[in-house]
């Protein structure tokens, strides 16, 4: 019998130590079992009970629900469409947050975030997480209702336009006729919760900040949209998916090519829309300290933060869409092989052979070819996990191929997301090198090159269409 | 204070006594101007000047705007007073001071040697030149000889910390005009110079290097292949740096053309260093009124005619290649020999008054210092060039916009700590 200590703490200790010893014990009390033991005990039994109650319900409910949601697709398009887009908008924040501070990095020959998560790509979801748990602070004078509904009205603007940006054929939020009017008139509603916020704000920097933003992009609009009206001209269409769909065949449909001065001009006054470098005169930190969101702090800020970087997704999204193709490929896509046997909608042999049985047979191989090879470093154990991830990494990119070749709308998805990224990029880019250009520069830029040119470019385009006959035409 | 529901289960808080608040607080007075709808940034005292009076007076459509001294692109704690009537600048009060120190009066408490310390902390970017002056104006008030290696090493190391400022110049002006690169690039150039430097000295920013007759130590090996390492490649890399700058439309667009200063004007306020000769007065103490080894170096002066913010820029730009050049002649030309004159530990030099000036990467840093024959300075007066730059600011700004504040305050490269001493 050993004597017990005097406190409470060292008590514990010793019967955990005791526990440690003799691991029968361990599971025969509450008291004596280690943390994991604990964690395992509640967690082990919920993830049984959960699963034979998921597989059960869904033996029960499937038909059903199938039914249920067969007979109401509308209200199931609504609900999904929401759901989707507003679930997109986090990830591709976090994402772009992530690309913008790397990249800016490998350009300024730093490093960038390299803590949290493989190569620091868990940083994003820390800045947010840090901004969610700051103090959400309106400071004396300021106008509270409109201080608070400010980043709300530019969130919302910015989510709103992803609803026409088709994504692949069939995904997409809502295939209108006007779908181009919608998204610049979405588009420029963003423009008044920078304006609220900077008056709002009892802050003269915001006010400077708010005022910029509201010349800056009634300026910049107009080109915008004039350079666009080119391709609605050619497409014979205001639908975003028909305008995709009008460029499919190889890249030489694209638009860019018909329309070279209005992919420019739209560039550029797209990056004076996003508010980026060299246009991001409405929080130059070098001068207005941070513009609008100056007094803005904890989500109210994370809300005008997380906006400005899904418009840089949705600007390279439309830019993608107008004039690089869209969701169509570069390439016309001579597939020789049927891959029918690997369509989603006949779920069969396939996907378990190659989700189960070749992932456990390659993660065998792998990690027998790793142990026997290894070196020092790799136990066992260690050496068939790694197998395992290799393994399973490698049959996640086949599936992602074969999904690639054989569905249209993960192909469509594909080259879409890989030709908005590319302008992410070129975005990031510019950040990286231009320095910002004055308001007077910024505006005659505007007034004095782009409008004549957005004219000329729509001046010739029509002439083109009425003398070549083209089918819009008619 | 917002009324709360009556608690009925716990016992009400014990609250603190209600503060008894004047009608002076500054809070109720702000939130009385606020729902008045009265709020003005009037100086929270009489005026005491005409132009004080005028300043603060408010015109139709103008405000106010309160530029530092806590402001990401002012340099330090300077602060402007900015009379803005929309973007456009109508008119400047700067506000100086914050870093007020009495560096002076400190000095002129301390014995000769300590003064070396004291004024490390003006020229935080380039302390060596501001210790130079300081040692330049004791040498002449003592009449001492310096070994000619410590004047070679002087140059030498003052050269380099040129270079440093200058490049460090480039990346903040850049950085002031919204570009995030240059200034990653300038702190790599820089932080080499000053690993290097405290490879010689021991300190990576104030020195304490310079002795009154020579300096604190000879050149050592490790400072000595550094330095060779960085010279390979100097040259080539500070025409790398500034082409991110110089071919770049629209910094150049920015920097050209604003904030022009003519000659009349640089002279008027007593302007040196790269602002004057960017205004095309080839003044340079190094030239003009030679001091250490200068005379035997083989150096140009570049002189610009424009005045405006992007001259002033490729003028510190050329004086680096000029910088490289002397460092390459005195790694040349160093003699052997002690680096130390001998001197008395306690020094008392004789009455007399003595004036010492050094060209630094902002101008002409001069010293007076007079002597009543004690160990401590009499007199010790500091004239710092950034100081003289900086009265031009207010001639400057006005009919600019908001945005070329940055600009030219930068572009006049002002440093907080020699300012206010």
């Amino acid at each position: 019998m050993r004597a017990l200590p005097a406190t409470f703490r060292e008590q514990a200790r010793a019967v955990r130590a005791y526990a440690v010893e003799s691991r029968a014990f361990a599971l025969e009390s509450w008291a004596g079992a280690s943390p994991i033991d604990r964690l395992a005990l509640v967690l082990v039994p919920l993830a049984l009970f959960l699963f034979v109650g998921a597989v059960v319900s869904a033996v029960v409910m499937l038909g059903p629900t199938l039914d249920f949601l067969g007979a109401n697709q509308p209200l199931v398009r609504f609900v999904v469409v929401v759901l989707g887009i507003l679930l997109l908008t986090v990830p591709t924040a976090f994402l772009l947050i992530y690309m913008e501070l790397k990249v800016i990095a490998r350009m300024n020959l730093r490093v960038g975030p390299n803590r949290v998560g493989p190569w620091g790509a868990a940083m994003s979801v820390v800045h947010g997480l840090k901004v969610l748990a700051k103090e959400d602070f309106a400071p004396t004078g300021v106008d509270v209702p409109v201080f608070t509904l400010a980043p709300v009205v530019t969130f919302l603007a910015s989510v709103m336009t992803l609803l026409v940006i088709p994504f692949a054929p069939g995904i997409f939020g809502q295939d209108f006729n006007i779908g181009l009017l919608f998204f610049f008139a979405m588009g420029g509603l963003s423009v008044l919760g920078l304006l609220m916020g900077g008056w709002a704000s009892f802050n003269k920097y915001s006010l400077l900040g708010g005022l910029r933003s509201a010349a800056q992009i009634v300026s910049y609009e107009i080109p915008l949209t004039i350079s666009v009206v080119g391709v609605i001209l050619l497409a014979g269409t205001m639908s975003l998916n028909h305008i995709a769909q009008a460029q499919s065949g190889s890249a030489l449909d694209w638009f860019v090519f018909k329309q070279p001065l209005a992919v420019l001009i739209f560039f550029i006054a797209a990056t004076a829309e996003a508010n980026r470098t060299p246009f991001d005169l409405t929080e130059a930190d070098s001068e207005i300290v941070a513009g609008f969101s100056t007094e803005y702090s904890g989500m109210r800020f994370g809300f005008f933060y997380f906006a400005e970087y899904v418009n840089v997704f949705i600007i390279s999204a439309l830019i993608t869409t107008l004039f690089f193709g869209g969701w169509t490929a570069p390439f016309n896509w001579p597939w020789p092989y049927n891959l029918n046997w690997l369509d989603a909608s006949g779920i069969g042999a396939a996907w378990i052979v190659i989700v189960g049985f070749a992932l456990l047979v390659a993660a065998d191989v792998l990690g027998l070819a790793i142990w026997l090879f290894r070196g020092r470093q790799w136990s066992a154990p260690s050496a068939f996990g790694l197998g395992f991830v290799i393994a399973g990494a490698g049959v996640t990119i086949l599936i992602i191929l074969a999904c690639i070749i054989a569905l249209d709308w993960v192909q469509g998805i594909f080259w879409f997301m890989v030709k908005t990224y590319i302008f992410v990029f070129v975005f990031v880019w510019m950040r990286g090198t231009l320095p910002r250009v004055r308001v007077d520069q910024l505006m005659g830029f505007a007034w004095k090159w782009l409008l004549p040119a957005s004219l000329l470019n729509l001046f010739v385009t029509a002439a083109a269409v009425i003398i070549l006959n083209l089918p819009s035409a008619r | 204070m917002p009324t709360r529901p009556a608690r009925t289960t716990s016992r009400p808080k014990q609250r603190p006594p209600e503060q008894h608040r004047s009608e002076d607080d500054p809070r109720i007075m702000l939130d009385r101007a606020v729902s008045a709808d009265l709020y003005e940034p009037i100086p929270p005292y009489p005026t005491r000047t005409e132009r004080e009076a005028e300043f603060y007076t408010i015109g139709d459509g103008e405000m106010f705007l309160n530029l530092g001294p806590q402001h990401p692109a002012t340099h330090g704690v300077l602060r402007l007073v900015l009379k803005l009537s929309g973007e456009q600048i109508v008119d400047v009060d700067p506000v100086l001071g914050y870093l007020h120190r009495g560096v002076e009066k400190i000095c002129e408490n301390s014995d000769y040697y300590h003064v070396i310390d004291q004024v490390d902390p003006l020229e935080y970017a380039s302390a060596l030149f501001q210790e130079w002056a300081a040692v330049l104006a004791f040498e002449k008030l003592m009449d001492v000889e310096v070994p000619p290696r410590a004047e070679y090493i002087r140059v030498l190391s003052a050269e380099l910390l040129r270079i440093s400022s200058h490049t460090l110049f480039m990346g903040f002006l850049a950085l002031d005009m919204g570009g995030l690169t240059p200034i990653l690039y300038s702190f790599i150039e820089r932080d080499e110079i000053v690993e290097m430097l405290a490879a010689l000295t021991g300190a990576r920013m104030l020195f304490n290097y310079f002795r009154i007759g020579g300096v604190n130590g000879d050149l050592n090996h490790e400072f000595m292949s550094r330095l060779g390492d960085w010279m390979s490649r100097a040259a080539k890399q500070t025409e790398a740096n500034t082409g991110l700058l110089n071919e770049n439309e629209i910094f150049v667009r920015r920097a050209r053309g604003v904030g022009v200063m003519d000659r009349e004007m640089a002279l008027r306020f007593g302007v040196t260093g790269g602002n004057l000769r960017a205004s095309g007065v080839p003044f340079d103490v190094r030239r003009a009124h030679p001091y250490s080894v200068y005379p035997q170096l083989d150096f140009n002066v570049p002189t610009r005619l424009e005045g405006d913010s992007l001259a002033r820029y490729l003028i510190r730009m050329d004086e680096v290649r000029e910088s490289i050049k002397i460092i390459d002649q005195c790694l040349n030309n160093m003699p052997d020999g002690p680096v130390m004159a001998k001197l008395p530990r306690l020094l008392r030099p004789h009455p007399g008054r003595a004036w010492g000036a050094v060209e630094g990467p902002r101008g002409m840093l001069g010293v007076y210092a007079i002597s009543d024959g004690t160990d401590q300075p009499f007199r010790f007066r500091i004239h710092d060039p950034s100081f003289m730059n900086l009265e031009v600011v207010p001639h400057l700004l006005p009919g600019n916009l908001l945005a070329d504040t940055m600009a030219i305050v930068s572009s006049l490269d002002p440093i907080m700590g020699g300012i206010d001493k």
